[in-house]
């Protein structure tokens, strides 16, 4: 480091500076060049499809004829994201409410932090794989593909992320305010769900919308649980159709038609993402305690 | 605010104190959620054993060793050799380690160390957005602009450098490079965020000693916030590196689907995750096959298992280094 | 207080969500007004059926209201389906194997049923080259080996004198899922080709010498299309849709015979299945037929409630085969379909009313 001191900043080492910082730039130039060309492509391709018959007309499946809209994959992600989310959201929540108020660093703690993780990293086609092997050739509530097993492996695949995101929000919420209350004489249940959840609600709002913008694009998990068909269905005992499923089975047909809906379909589900995600930030932007 | 239940005088000993009854939801809440909390444990462990016991068969038919190491995988003459999986699904990681972390870490030093301060937020924003696409959308996009636009480029390249081994040769349409390229866009984000908390808590200290010293402001980057920052990067490109091994559909859309060993890069391949997806429906009565995709899907859980792992190490090392 | 508010919204809107969604049948009217699986089939399998298969079950829900749900994911995977019972019928252009037919067999024996005929044609992305290049069997399978890498190429070169080939490589399309599509042209290409015979082989799913894989007619279809250069054995109805240009490949007689409706229906003449009713056209005779056309099926279980169906959706699987043996192969020509022969469809229906629902004849529906 001493030879640095006093000496003036040589050419080379300025010239050396100057490249690096480029470099960066335009290396971070780089990482901006995909969503530029990515949302440019879905606006393209896919303004062409929408109209009000798009949102409201179901895939027809027919060959020569309309290929008609998306009506049912929209519900059906709707549908199936809400099941999921009803699930994922109170048993992520309860398990972020124990690990903060009740396990805190026992050893317990520790492995429901370790396995929560664990839940994190598993790639969401295993989890399809599971709830395949477990629900559908199981043959719980029949063998077949029904729209409430997608659920269950989208429902499993939110659960860390609401987990996590809760633990970290209920951990921001001031120890002093649990203890005015535990002081005034509320039983735990009250200072749980009066004191702290109110006061970490946006941010667990927060992590459940980001948890429900993810499973609303995955497919994986949907390939062999709820299938994918046509009509519009509001049984969750049969498969259902979703927006990922219909774009998936639309890349790579030949009918140019075919994969104008497909594109229209990935605008659709980008913007739904979108508005989910800046959603999220808004409120934790609000919030009490960032 | 209310005070807790009273109880009738003279049958506690302090009038806060509350009967059983009242204490009842307070227990039944502290119960459940355990119960809940070691449930998320029972689920996850036999998550495992199942996938285990599921794909017993095939391993037992093949051995773990010919399993992971034979070449040929041809469930119709009942060969399952994931090699071929299990390389495509490493080369398309490193592609995708190769091509994004570097990126990921230019675009977090930038945002955190070179960029006017106006530009920080709107431009964090815009690299995490990156997260909101879904994957689907990304094979979608890799499948109809990227391959035909890239395959010129790839075909000179190849040409240009064909002495490079793994470089020359046919290129095919969809290709592991392809493939890599879209998980390095995918892993983006999760790198760059994390690399991005890292470096910013770099004492101040470090960094002001340095240009003190008269160092200038890429110099102080190498000498003080790189070296303090390395593990946390570590760390992102490792949960990069977990991500980018579980990827399917973008992957599936993307690489062409051939159960071989293609000999360039710009060649076709199958990976862990894909084959799962393609083959599931054709394996649902045939036991053996089945058995071969879960165990697919095992080796995939041990892949990231393993690599999440080692990225913890890394996080939670740099995250306790004293300031 | 704001926050049980929204507390008691979010969960009045989930359950009423889930009791929605538990408790309605789906909205198109339910024959027998019990539960609603009675209105809705599941079926799947083949793509080469599927154009054909779509159109019936439209008008099948406009004449019977019975929703027919069909998922186009391979022959291969339809018959895993229907023997893992996910499904309640397959569609398939191969007949089951013995190991298909065993892993089955606890849900009973399987009955194959032909509904139609259809060409493979052998489509190519050609600038230049109009329709009805002439391939021979030897040739196609000396392409799809491999040994024929450019489309001006001696062998074929040979077959075409007077057409301006251009000097490009041939990327061969092929299929990378179990398909009775490929079931049927590799027996073509056997039946012409020792090496073939030797070497891949007739599978629904065989090692590919060279080429790219797609899934289904419809990915084979798209392979083609954007792959200038390439070759691709796709079911006619994707190729008239797609405006490509098919060969004429030369048939048993040594005529020269481009995918038409005549020379699929050509094949089919003449046909005498078996009691099982599982036949193959592939190289059929006769002068102008088409050599590489297929039969394809669909399978169920030939005691259906044994197989898992319950009565309704059983009576509605008798009413949905009867009408695409019956008014259905009308609607067949419309997509280049060849319908079945007078005989072969009336023995077809026989078995349809021969099947049963836990040992007696299924009835129909109310």
């Amino acid at each position: 480091m001493s030879a640095f001191a006093f000496e003036p900043v040589s050419a080379r080492r300025r010239r050396t500076d100057r490249l690096a910082r480029g470099a960066v730039a335009l290396l971070t130039g780089v990482a901006l060049v995909p969503l530029a060309l990515i949302l440019w492509y879905l606006v393209r391709q896919g303004l062409g499809a929408i109209s009000l018959d798009f949102f409201t007309t179901d895939p027809t499946g027919s060959f020569l004829g309309d290929p008609g809209g998306v009506k049912s994959a929209i519900l059906g992600t709707v549908l199936m994201v809400a099941l999921a989310t009803a699930v994922a959201v109170p048993v992520g929540v309860g398990v972020a409410i124990w690990l903060v108020e009740y396990g805190r660093a026992s050893k317990l703690a520790h492995a429901v932090r370790y396995f929560v993780d664990v839940m994190t990293g598993v790639p969401s086609i295993v989890f399809g794989l599971f709830v395949y092997i477990t629900l559908v050739i199981g043959g719980i509530g029949g063998s077949s593909f029904a729209a409430w097993k997608g659920s269950v492996a989208l429902g499993l695949l939110m659960l860390p992320i609401v987990t996590r995101s809760a633990e970290v929000v209920l951990l921001l919420v001031p120890n002093a305010l649990r203890e005015a209350a535990y002081a005034l004489g509320a039983p735990r249940w009250k200072v749980v769900f009066r004191i702290v959840l109110p006061t970490a609600l946006p941010g667990i709002v927060t992590g459940v919308l980001l948890a429900i913008a993810r499973a609303a694009g995955e497919t994986a998990p949907l390939l062999f649980t709820a299938a994918a068909v046509n009509a519009t269905a509001f049984d969750v005992n049969d498969s259902m159709n979703s927006l990922p499923m219909l774009i998936f089975k639309n890349v790579g047909q030949a009918q140019d038609r075919l994969v104008e809906i497909a594109w229209g379909a990935a605008l659709t589900l980008v913007a739904m993402i979108l508005v989910l995600t800046l959603l999220a930030r808004l409120i934790q932007r609000r919030s009490r305690l960032s | 605010m209310e005070a807790g239940t009273i109880t009738p005088a003279g049958e506690r000993s302090s009038a806060l104190q509350r009967s059983p009854a009242a204490r009842l939801p307070d227990r039944a809440l502290r119960w459940g959620l355990t119960a809940l909390s070691v449930g998320v444990i029972v689920l996850i462990a036999y998550f495992f054993i199942r996938l285990i016991v599921e794909s017993e068969p095939v391993f037992r038919q093949v051995g773990v060793v010919d399993y992971l190491f034979s070449a040929d995988w041809v469930p119709s003459k009942e060969l399952y050799g994931a090699l071929p999986l299990l390389a495509g699904t490493l080369i398309t990681s490193a592609i995708a380690l190769l091509l994004g972390i570097p990126v990921a870490v230019a675009a977090a030093l930038f945002v955190t160390e070179l960029a006017p301060r106006r530009v920080r937020g709107p431009l964090t924003v815009v690299v995490d957005l990156l997260a909101a696409v879904p994957s689907v959308v990304y094979g979608l996009w890799g499948f109809f602009f990227l391959i035909p636009k890239l395959k010129p480029a790839e075909e000179w390249f190849a040409d240009a450098f064909s002495f490079v081994p793994f470089i020359g040769g046919t290129v095919t349409g969809p290709n592991y490079f392809v493939a890599g390229l879209i998980l390095a866009i995918m892993i983006l984000p999760i790198a760059s965020a994390i690399s991005r908390e890292v470096i910013s808590t770099v004492p101040s200290e470090h960094k002001e000693a340095a240009l003190a010293l008269g160092a200038t402001r890429w110099e102080m980057i190498r000498m003080a916030v790189l070296p303090y920052a390395r593990g946390g990067i570590a760390g992102g490109a490792m949960l990069g590196l977990g991500r980018a091994i579980g990827e399917t559909i973008a992957v599936t859309l993307v690489i062409g689907n051939a159960p071989v060993i293609g000999d360039s890069i710009f060649q076709q391949g199958y990976t862990l995750a894909a084959v799962i997806a393609n083959e599931f429906g054709e394996a649902a009565s045939n036991e053996l096959h089945r058995a071969a995709l879960i165990g697919a899907g095992l080796v995939l859980f041990v892949l990231t298992l393993g690599v999440n792992g080692i990225a913890r190490a890394f996080v939670v090392r740099a995250e306790r280094r004293p300031a | 207080m704001r926050y049980s508010q929204f507390l008691a919204l979010g969960s009045a809107a989930a359950i009423a969500l889930g009791l929605g969604a538990c408790g309605s049948s789906d909205d198109n009217g339910s024959t027998g007004g019990s539960s609603s699986s009675s209105a809705t089939l599941n079926g799947a399998g083949s793509t080469f059926q599927a154009p054909l298969v779509s159109e019936w079950a439209s008008r099948f829900k406009d004449s019977s209201g019975t929703t027919v749900n069909y998922q186009p994911v391979g022959s291969g995977a339809g018959i895993a389906q229907l023997t893992a019972g996910t499904v309640d019928f397959a569609g398939s252009d191969a007949v089951m194997k013995p190991e298909e037919v065993a892993a089955g067999r606890d849900k009973g024996t399987p009955v194959h049923l032909p509904i139609a005929l259809g060409a493979v044609t052998v489509s190519y992305n050609l600038d230049g080259v109009d329709r009805g290049l002439r391939l021979d069997g030897p040739t196609i399978a000396d392409i799809y080996l491999g040994k024929v890498a450019k489309w001006n190429d001696q062998e074929i070169a040979s077959l075409n004198s007077g057409v301006d080939l251009p000097d490009t490589d041939i990327t061969v399309c092929h299929r990378s899922d179990e398909s009775g599509t490929t079931a049927n042209f590799t027996q073509f290409l056997a039946d012409y080709s020792r090496a073939w015979a030797d070497g891949p082989g007739v599978d629904k799913s065989v090692q590919w010498p060279v080429g790219t894989g797609a899934r289904g007619n419809d990915g084979v279809a798209g392979c083609v299309k954007q792959t200038p250069g390439a070759v691709g054995y796709v079911e006619q109805a994707y190729a008239l849709q797609n405006d490509f240009t098919t060969a004429a490949v030369k048939n048993k007689s040594g005529a020269w015979v481009e995918p038409s409706l005549d020379a699929t229906s050509a094949a089919g003449e003449g046909a005498n299945p078996p009691a099982s009713l599982e036949f193959s056209t592939i190289d059929a005779d006769g002068e102008g037929s088409y050599p590489i056309t297929a039969v394809t099926f669909q399978i169920v279980f030939q005691d259906v409630c044994k197989a898992g169906l319950d009565k309704d959706t059983a009576a509605s699987l008798k009413a949905w085969l009867t009408y695409i043996l019956g008014d259905g192969q009308g609607v067949a020509p419309e997509l280049e379909y060849a319908p079945l022969p007078a005989s072969i469809q009336s023995r077809a229906q026989a078995r349809v009313d021969a099947l049963e629902c836990d040992g007696q004849p299924i009835e129909a529906a109310q």
